[in-house]
């Protein structure tokens, strides 16, 4: 047994050399999942079917692997040449033999005296041979691929409690790791940085929140942008070509009293593009000015090659938190369509550069406003998928409404800065769809209807298989052309992350994080 | 299925109230009405005069110690469909205890039940409610407990739910009808349910699971399973007196292990 784990871990230390020529061309390793999306563009689909429509009913469990840790993980596990790395939450992390599910090392952060944070995590990037992964106190961390060790740690932020936090999985690009802050509801001041991945240092800051005098900074009334919010808790895309980088930035704060930051409140509730090498801007395009619903812009911003009304276009699209389906030239951030996904009562449309026309009531009240979709949005940061086979975009709906009440709030440092709370609708059941939309035209080509609204993303094959999730805890297969359900295991747990897909050997796996235990599946 | 829709007083009505709190007891009494409007108002009323949940404006409220009110907030009242909201913090719960009690001890309490409460005790076994409602551990499981509903629902809904039940029907007790490929019709109240599964009570008490995929049809019924009840003006008087009076002890589940000495 020891001997076949030394040689595991050095067949993974000499083959785990993952560079930044790896990471671009990822979609050509379809037997590894190198990024949180799986590659740099999102499109979360792999060229593997040995798993298909016509033997997807045989799957069987592979085996699971228990993290020994409770509640719900929303990490995306990493494969890398067999080797699968995980993080857990609270600063935990583990390196699994992605064939048994046997683990390899565990590595656990250690707190600074006092510290007592505590956040789900999204997952490791991998350059090189060191992983990178955030914790619950704003760290970066380095460890080494092949044990687990610790090679730097870089703070993002001085830890105080209930302020900023971070959860999301890191970005590498070239020699720089990308991270954003978490903390939209606690009177932040969002950021994306970059660290150099060799030693931690930190290269650049891109503020989310511009002050007075910067750009965008009179989008702001008075000095409500010092506590603008406008976190950013997702993971980016990016395009190596241009050489940009596309992060969502999150809702303003506070989230639902918008009278004391009147104005348009950049770049909350937008997309940024962003030069990877300097953290300069390129474009914006914000998708829910001055936002009073908690409407982030965390959804995939995800990068499509299609053929835009004849011609070739390099676009990016995104089902959006406000219910609409969003088409952008990525090049400029031109907005070129935008329609509701999902019943919503926000907006008349959208004018021809991609500003919503507001309802004009839909404001929330202090004795409550009923406005779809929910808080929890229409979409949100559930992984899409695109299949280049079907042309198709999958996502997760959260067919949902809710009652919004306002407050004037007052700041209070480690506080909740939300100016009121939102609540489900007395006597409306909430429900959910996965659904295939032509993001060419935005039409829906089909939905499933799921009994509750899920937190749960998708994965795409060329199986001809769309896998997802849902909120009772379903791992589901569906025909990516009709939608038919052709496979499911409950897996007890609501499900919170989104399966991926790998090979070893010539054998094709699917797993999927649930509660605290790893489920993996195979053919027999 | 559930129809009845919350009813918010127009904004000038809620207005006048935020003033007559704040007259009465200016400290704290306005944000505790912004607490209490996004927290409490779903199901006591945008007045707190009643709703689903009992009217807030009591004698018992005004007579009962700032400590005692924080408490059933944050802990729920065990037996009932008052919640816990555990996650108030004391600078929202404060200003929500200062706002209702106000309410308290300046509005009109709602209606008191009439009715002599031992005859409704009779009326309630001479009509079988114990068939599908349960008093303690006696009675049937097809119905809503009944053994707080005195303190857990106003007398307006409980006299509601006596004579139109499907103004009404709590979360827990909606009805579906599920016919089976082979034909087999079932009916029972909703236990469980996913996207691809049901989980029944029969009228017997017992379980039933259904598959929803091979199912021919799968209907939530949009009448209580409870039927009208049309009772004599005294008969229900006195049944009302007899149910409000229920808001006695739990003798059931954690409740009674902790008057036992067992944690």
């Amino acid at each position: 047994m020891r001997t076949t784990l030394a040689l595991l871990l050095s067949a993974a230390a000499l083959a785990a050399q993952v560079t930044p020529e790896r990471l671009n061309n990822a979609l050509g390793e379809p037997q590894n999942w190198l990024t949180y999306w799986g590659d740099y563009s999102a499109i979360r689909h792999r060229e593997l079917k040995q798993i298909n429509t016509a033997n997807v009913k045989d799957l069987k469990l592979a085996w699971i692997y228990q993290t020994g840790r409770g509640g719900s993980n929303e990490t995306m596990p990493l494969v890398v040449d067999g080797i699968m790395y995980l993080t857990a939450g609270d600063g935990v992390a583990m390196a699994v033999d992605a064939k048994s599910g046997r683990e390899l090392w565990q590595y656990k952060h250690k707190y600074p005296a006092g510290v007592k944070a505590t956040a789900v995590n999204r997952g490791f990037a991998i350059l090189g041979t060191t992983l990178y992964m955030v914790t619950p106190d704003s760290w970066v961390v380095a460890l080494e691929a092949a044990t687990g060790k610790l090679v730097w740690q870089s703070e993002m932020a001085p830890w105080h409690e209930g302020t900023h936090y971070a959860s999301l999985a890191p970005l590498a690009i070239k020699d720089k790791i990308l991270v954003g802050i978490s903390g939209g509801e606690q009177g932040v001041r969002g950021f994306i940085d970059a660290y150099d991945a060799k030693t931690g240092k930190r290269l650049w800051r891109f503020w989310t929140i511009p002050l007075k005098g910067e750009p965008g900074g009179d989008t702001w009334a008075g000095d409500s942008a010092q506590r603008g919010g406008g976190p950013a808790w997702m993971t980016g895309t990016y395009d190596p070509k241009l050489n940009l980088t596309y992060w969502g930035v999150g809702n303003p704060g506070p989230d639902l009293y918008g009278d004391v930051r009147k104005g348009d409140n950049l770049y909350s509730c937008s997309l940024v593009a962003l030069d990877p090498d300097t953290g300069k801007l390129k474009w914006h395009f914000q998708f829910t000015p001055h936002d009073t619903h908690d409407w982030d812009a965390e959804e995939t911003p995800v990068l499509l090659d299609l053929d835009w009304k004849g011609k070739p276009r390099k676009l990016v699209v995104q089902a959006n938190r406000n219910a609409f389906f969003y088409v952008l030239d990525r090049e400029t951030g031109e907005f070129l369509m935008g329609k509701p996904f999902m019943k919503q009562t926000w907006a008349k449309g959208l004018d021809a550069k991609g500003r919503p026309i507001l309802d004009g009531n839909a404001e929330p009240t202090p004795e409550g406003k009923r406005v779809c979709p929910s808080l929890a949005g229409g979409a949100n940061w559930m992984a899409p998928s695109y299949n280049p086979q079907t042309k198709l975009f999958y996502f997760q709906v959260r067919d949902a409404c809710d009652v919004y009440y306002a407050a004037p709030p007052t700041y209070v440092e480690g506080k909740p800065y939300w100016g009121s709370v939102s609540r489900g609708v007395t006597d409306e059941k909430e429900s959910g769809l996965l659904k295939a939309l032509d993001p060419l035209t935005g039409e829906t080509r089909w939905d499933f209807r799921y009994y509750r609204a899920p937190w749960a993303g998708t994965l795409s094959t060329a199986g001809g298989l769309i896998f997802s999730g849902d909120e009772d805890g379903y791992l589901m297969a569906f025909d990516a052309k009709t939608g038919k359900n052709l496979w499911k295991v409950s897996l007890g747990t609501r499900i919170v992350t989104a399966p991926i897909t790998y090979a070893i050997d010539g054998k094709q796996y699917i797993t999927l994080p649930s509660g605290g235990a790893v489920v993996t599946f195979t053919l027999p | 299925m559930i129809r009845r829709t919350l009813w918010f007083p127009p904004l000038a009505a809620a207005l006048a109230l935020a003033a007559h709190a704040q007259v009465s007891v200016p400290l704290g009494a306005e944000q505790g009405l912004a607490v209490f409007r996004s927290n409490c108002a779903f199901c006591h009323g945008a007045d707190a005069r009643g709703g689903r949940g009992p009217s807030l404006i009591t004698a018992h409220m005004a007579a009962s110690q700032d400590a005692e009110i924080r408490g059933i907030i944050k802990n729920g009242i065990p037996g009932t469909t008052m919640p816990a909201f555990g996650s108030l913090e004391k600078d929202d719960l404060d200003p929500l205890v200062t706002y209702l009690r106000s309410l308290a001890s300046s509005g009109t309490p709602s209606a008191k039940a009439t009715g002599d409460a031992e005859a409704g005790k009779a009326a309630y076994a001479a009509n079988g409610c114990q068939t599908c409602h349960r008093i303690g551990f006696t009675g049937g499981l097809y119905g809503p407990e009944l053994t707080r509903v005195g303190s857990g629902r106003s007398l307006e809904y409980i006299k509601e739910s006596i004579v139109n039940p499907s103004a009404d029907i709590p979360a827990g007790f909606e009805g579906v009808t599920v016919v089976e490929a082979s034909g087999k019709k079932s009916t029972g109240i909703r236990i469980n349910e996913d996207t691809f599964t049901l989980q029944l009570r029969l009228p017997n008490g017992k379980f039933a699971s259904f598959d929803k995929t091979t199912a021919k049809s799968v209907t939530v019924l949009k009448q209580s399973l409870m039927p009208p009840y049309k009772l004599s003006g005294k008969t229900l008087d006195d049944l009302l007196a007899y149910l409000e009076s229920l808001r006695g002890s739990i003798v059931t589940g954690d409740s009674a292990g902790k008057a036992k000495g067992i944690q």
